[in-house]
C-alpha cells in the first residue's frame, strides 16, 4: 500500500538501521523463559550455566534473596520462605487461596509470609521478571526497549494489570500483554498462513496446570473463542502416579518425606525416557532401599496416567462445546507434558487432526512473544499480519436493581472506547456510585467486580434529569479505564482499573525507590537510554513529518519545532535523563497539534484510498 | 474529555441509511486497522502514538456500532437527535407488547427436549424482528423518526429473545 508512509522514507530507513533489542518473555507459574528474535531465529535465551528455563520460585531469606533453581534448594528446609507458583495468587483476592497456610490478607493486599516480611504475588512475579531482564540484558549490547509479556487467554482485567505493575517493579517495559494460545500461534507463524478463517485449539499441558483455548483466526485477526482447563492438572500428576504404583510394588507404605521427594525425581526421569523408549530403568541405589533399581515400561505409564489424559480430554470437550464448534483445522502443543506419547495420541484422536509439535513445547510460548516483540519496537516492515485481540469478557456496569448495563460486549476488538449516558434514579441525588464489573451474566452478583468509584458534584434535580455519559476505554493490552462525566457541570471522575487485592501507586513508588537504592547504576542507566531512545524517535519523527507535511505549519510554528528538534538533539550527548526526558516532552507538547493535523490528513487520504480500492474492485 | 464525536458512515465512506453494503462496511474497517492500529505507530514518537490508539479506538467502536443492526438502527436515530429516552418512556404499542409477551411465556415453557418446537419459536421470532426490521428501514427512509424509534424498541426486545432462545437451544 503506497498511503502507508507517514514518515520519510529515508527516515524510515535510519530508524530500521539499527534494530531494536526486544524480547518475549513466558512468565509461567512453574518455569518462565525469555526469547529473542533476530529478524531470522527466535533464540530461547539461557542463563550463565546454559539453562533455559527459569523455576517460578523465589526464595526470601533473612537478609537474602534468591531467584530460580537456586530459590528451589530452599524448598524443603524452608518452606514458608520459599514462594512457587506466584502466578496463581497475582491479581486474586484472599477468599480463592484460604487453604494455604503461608498466605494472609495484610493491609497490602495478599502476601506470602516470609523471614523477609510479607512479599505481595506482585512482588515475587517481580523478582522473576529482573532476573529474565537482566539475563536478556547479559545477551546484548543493546539496550533493551521492551518486552512482551505472556497471560493466560483467561486472565482477567485485574490480573492484567498485575502482571503489569510486576513489569513496572523489575523496570520491564511492556510493549504488549499477549494471550499465551495467541503466542503460541505466532511462534508456528499461524498469523502469516491465515488468510481464510480457520479454528485452531491450543493444548496446554503444563506441570500443574492444564489450558485448553479454542482460537479462530482470519485476516490476522485471533479471536479467543472459549477457554478451559483445570488449575490443579499436569505432569506433577503423572509423577506422583509413578511413585504411587512404585511404592506398591516396594511395599513400602510409608517413605519418609527424602524418600518421597527422591522418588518424585525418578518418577520424572523415567517419564522423560519414556517419551522416545519403551522401557526405563532408573539407578536408586542411594535411596536405600529394598530394591536398588526401579523399572517402568511405557504401557504401565500410560495405564497409571490414562486417567488424567482423560479429564483433560472431557475439558477439551466441554470447550469445543462453550465454543460452539464441531470441528478444528490446527491443534497446538503447549507445555512439557505434551512430550508423553499418550497425550500427543489422545489429542489427535480427539481433534482428529495431527498436532504441531516440532517446536519445543516448552518453549513455544516465549518464541511467539519474541516475534511478536520484534514487530512492536518496528523492526520489521509494516504490511506484516496485524494481530487483533479481543476481550474475553463482556464490560458493563451496576444499574438499579443491582443488573449489569453492558457497555463493552465481549470479542470486541480492542484498543476500543465506548459510552453511554445514565441518569439520577432519585430526586435532589448529588452523587453516583460507578460499580464496574466483568461477565456475561445479567445480575451484578454472577460477575466479577472490578472497580468502585464515586462521581460527585452532580446538581440536585428531580430524578432522570441529570445525563451522566461514562465512557469505557480499552487499550491494546485489554486494560480498562472508565470515565463519568455529568453533562451539565462537566463535574467528572475517573479510574484505571486496578486488581481488587493490588498494590496502589505510592506502594510501587516506595518499592521502585528501594530498589533504584540497591541498584542505582544499573537504573541510571537504563533511565538514560530509555529517555534518549524516546528523544531520539521524537526528532527522527519530526524530521520526517515536517519535510512530508511541513505545509501543515505556519512560518512561525515551524521554526518553533526547529528551534525545539536542535535543543533536543543537542541535548540528546547529555548524561542527564532527567533534562533529556524534559526537552523530550516540551517538544511532544509543542508538537501536538501539528501531530494531529497530520493525524487527520493521513486519515482523509487513507479513506480516498479505500473508495478508490472499492471503485477500482468493482470495474474489474 | 472526548473529541467530538466522528460519524460514523463517513469513516467508512458509507451512505448515512440503514441498508449498508457489509461488505465495503468490512473492507474500510480492516484498511483502517491496518493503517492506524496502535502496533503499525511502534517506534514512532509518543504523540503519534497516541493519536493513532484514539483514533483506533474511535474506528472499533464505529465498526461495532454499524455491523450491528440494532446499534446501528440506534445510531441512526440519535444521529437525527431523536430523544431515545423520551421514546423509551413512550413505550411500543399494546399489541407488539402482548406478541412479545406471548412469545416469551413460550419459550419458557417449552422443553429442550422438543428440539422441531423450538426450531419453530425460534423462526417465528426471527420473522417478528425482521418485519421490525424492514418497517424500521422504511420509516427511517422516509424521516418518520418516532415511527422509527418504535421499530428500534421491537428490535431491541427481539433480538434479545433471540438471543436467549438461541443460548437456550445450544
Amino acid at each position: 500500500m503506497v498511503l502507508m508512509q507517514i514518515s520519510e522514507p529515508g527516515a524510515e530507513a535510519e530508524q530500521t538501521a539499527a534494530r531494536r533489542y526486544a524480547v518475549g518473555i513466558d512468565l509461567g507459574t512453574t518455569n518462565s523463559l525469555v526469547a529473542h528474535f533476530d529478524g531470522e531465529v527466535v533464540q530461547v535465551l539461557m542463563d550463565e550455566d546454559g539453562r533455559a528455563s527459569l523455576p517460578s520460585v523465589v526464595y526470601y531469606g533473612d537478609g537474602k534473596s534468591e531467584v530460580g533453581g537456586k530459590a528451589e534448594a530452599f524448598a524443603v528446609a524452608e518452606p514458608h520462605n520459599t514462594v512457587a507458583s506466584a502466578k496463581r495468587m497475582l491479581g486474586r483476592a484472599r477468599a480463592e487461596f484460604n487453604d494455604d497456610p503461608y498466605v494472609a490478607l495484610t493491609q497490602h493486599g495478599l502476601a506470602f509470609e516470609t523471614d523477609a516480611g510479607q512479599k505481595t504475588p506482585v512482588e515475587v512475579a517481580a523478582q522473576l521478571l529482573i532476573e529474565l531482564r537482566s539475563r536478556a540484558q547479559a545477551h546484548s549490547d543493546e539496550h533493551m526497549v521492551g518486552a512482551v509479556i505472556t497471560v493466560p487467554a483467561y486472565f482477567d482485567d485485574a490480573q492484567r494489570q498485575a502482571t503489569r505493575q510486576a513489569a513496572e517493579l523489575a523496570g520491564v517495559k511492556v510493549l504488549r500483554l499477549l494471550n499465551e494460545p495467541t503466542a503460541a500461534a505466532v511462534a508456528y507463524g499461524l498469523d502469516e498462513a491465515a488468510e481464510e478463517a480457520s479454528l485452531l485449539a491450543v493444548y496446554d499441558l503444563g506441570g500443574g496446570t492444564f489450558d485448553i483455548s479454542i482460537l479462530r483466526m482470519s485476516r490476522g485477526l485471533f479471536e479467543v473463542l472459549a477457554t478451559g482447563g483445570d488449575s490443579a492438572l499436569g505432569g506433577d500428576d503423572f509423577d506422583k502416579a509413578i511413585v504411587d504404583l512404585w511404592l506398591e510394588r516396594l511395599h513400602l507404605s510409608d517413605p519418609t518425606p527424602g524418600q518421597r521427594r527422591r522418588l518424585l525425581e525418578c518418577a520424572r526421569q523415567a517419564k522423560e525416557m519414556l517419551s522416545t523408549d519403551e522401557q526405563a530403568t532408573i539407578d536408586c541405589s542411594a535411596l536405600a532401599m529394598s530394591s536398588s533399581e526401579l523399572t517402568l515400561s511405557r504401557s504401565e505409564l500410560e495405564q497409571v496416567i490414562t486417567p488424567f489424559v482423560g479429564r483433560t480430554l472431557s475439558a477439551c470437550r466441554d470447550t469445543l462445546k462453550d465454543a460452539g464448534v464441531e470441528s478444528l483445522d490446527r491443534v497446538v502443543l503447549v507445555g512439557g507434558s505434551t512430550r508423553t506419547p499418550l497425550v500427543r495420541h489422545a489429542v489427535a484422536e480427539c481433534f482428529g487432526c495431527d498436532p504441531l509439535c516440532t517446536l519445543d513445547p516448552d518453549q513455544v510460548v516465549a518464541m511467539g512473544a519474541a516475534k511478536q516483540a520484534d514487530v512492536l519496537v518496528g523492526n520489521r516492515a509494516a504490511d506484516e499480519a496485524l494481530l487483533l485481540d479481543v476481550i474475553p469478557l463482556s464490560l458493563g456496569l451496576e444499574t438499579y436493581g443491582g443488573l449489569v448495563e453492558r457497555i463493552i460486549d465481549r470479542n470486541s476488538t480492542i484498543p476500543v472506547a465506548l459510552a453511554q449516558e445514565f441518569t439520577t434514579a432519585r430526586d435532589g441525588q448529588t452523587g453516583l456510585v460507578v460499580h464496574v464489573v466483568q461477565g456475561e451474566r445479567e445480575r451484578v452478583e454472577d460477575c466479577r467486580s472490578l472497580a468502585q468509584f464515586e462521581l460527585t458534584g452532580i446538581p440536585p434535580m428531580v430524578a432522570g434529569a441529570a445525563r451522566i455519559e461514562v465512557t469505557f476505554r480499552v487499550d491494546a493490552d485489554g486494560i480498562l479505564e472508565v470515565a463519568a462525566v455529568e453533562q451539565e457541570t462537566g463535574a467528572s471522575s475517573e479510574v484505571v482499573v486496578k486488581p481488587a487485592f493490588g498494590l496502589d501507586e505510592s506502594q510501587i513508588t516506595d518499592m521502585l525507590k528501594a530498589s533504584y537504592e540497591h541498584a542505582s547504576e544499573d537504573m541510571l542507566a537504563r533511565k538514560l537510554g530509555e529517555a534518549r531512545l524516546e528523544g531520539e524517535s521524537l526528532v527522527v519523527g519530526l524530521h520526517a513529518a515536517i519535510a512530508k507535511d511541513g505545509d501543515l505549519l505556519n512560518p512561525d510554528q515551524r521554526s518553533e519545532l526547529e528551534g525545539g528538534m536542535l535543543t533536543l538533539q543537542s541535548a540528546l550527548t547529555d548524561t542527564d535523563p532527567e533534562q533529556i526526558r524534559a526537552l523530550t516532552e516540551a517538544l511532544g507538547r509543542a508538537s501536538e497539534a501539528f501531530a494531529a493535523r497530520r493525524m487527520n490528513r493521513s486519515i482523509q487520504i487513507a479513506l480516498q484510498g479505500v473508495l478508490i480500492t472499492d471503485l477500482g474492485a468493482e470495474d474489474a | 474529555m472526548s473529541a467530538p464525536a466522528r460519524d460514523y458512515f463517513a469513516l467508512f465512506q458509507l451512505e448515512p441509511v440503514f441498508k449498508i453494503d457489509d461488505a465495503a462496511l468490512k473492507r474500510a474497517y480492516y484498511a483502517l486497522l491496518d493503517q492506524f492500529h496502535p502496533d503499525r505507530f511502534a517506534g514512532k514518537p509518543q504523540v503519534e502514538q497516541r493519536l493513532a490508539a484514539q483514533f483506533c479506538a474511535d474506528v472499533n467502536s464505529g465498526f461495532r456500532t454499524l455491523s450491528d443492526e440494532v446499534y446501528r438502527a440506534e445510531y441512526l436515530l440519535s444521529r437525527q437527535q431523536v430523544d431515545l429516552q423520551a421514546a423509551e418512556r413512550e413505550g411500543v404499542g399494546s399489541e407488539f407488547l402482548m406478541t412479545q409477551i406471548s412469545l416469551r411465556e413460550r419459550l419458557a415453557s417449552s422443553e429442550s427436549d422438543q428440539a422441531e418446537e423450538r426450531e419453530q419459536l425460534l423462526q417465528e421470532i426471527n420473522d417478528h424482528y425482521t418485519a421490525s426490521l424492514e418497517q424500521f428501514d422504511v420509516a427511517a427512509s422516509e424521516g418518520h423518526w418516532r415511527d422509527a424509534a418504535r421499530c428500534w424498541q421491537e428490535m431491541c426486545y427481539l433480538s434479545k429473545l433471540l438471543e436467549v432462545a438461541q443460548t437456550e437451544s445450544r
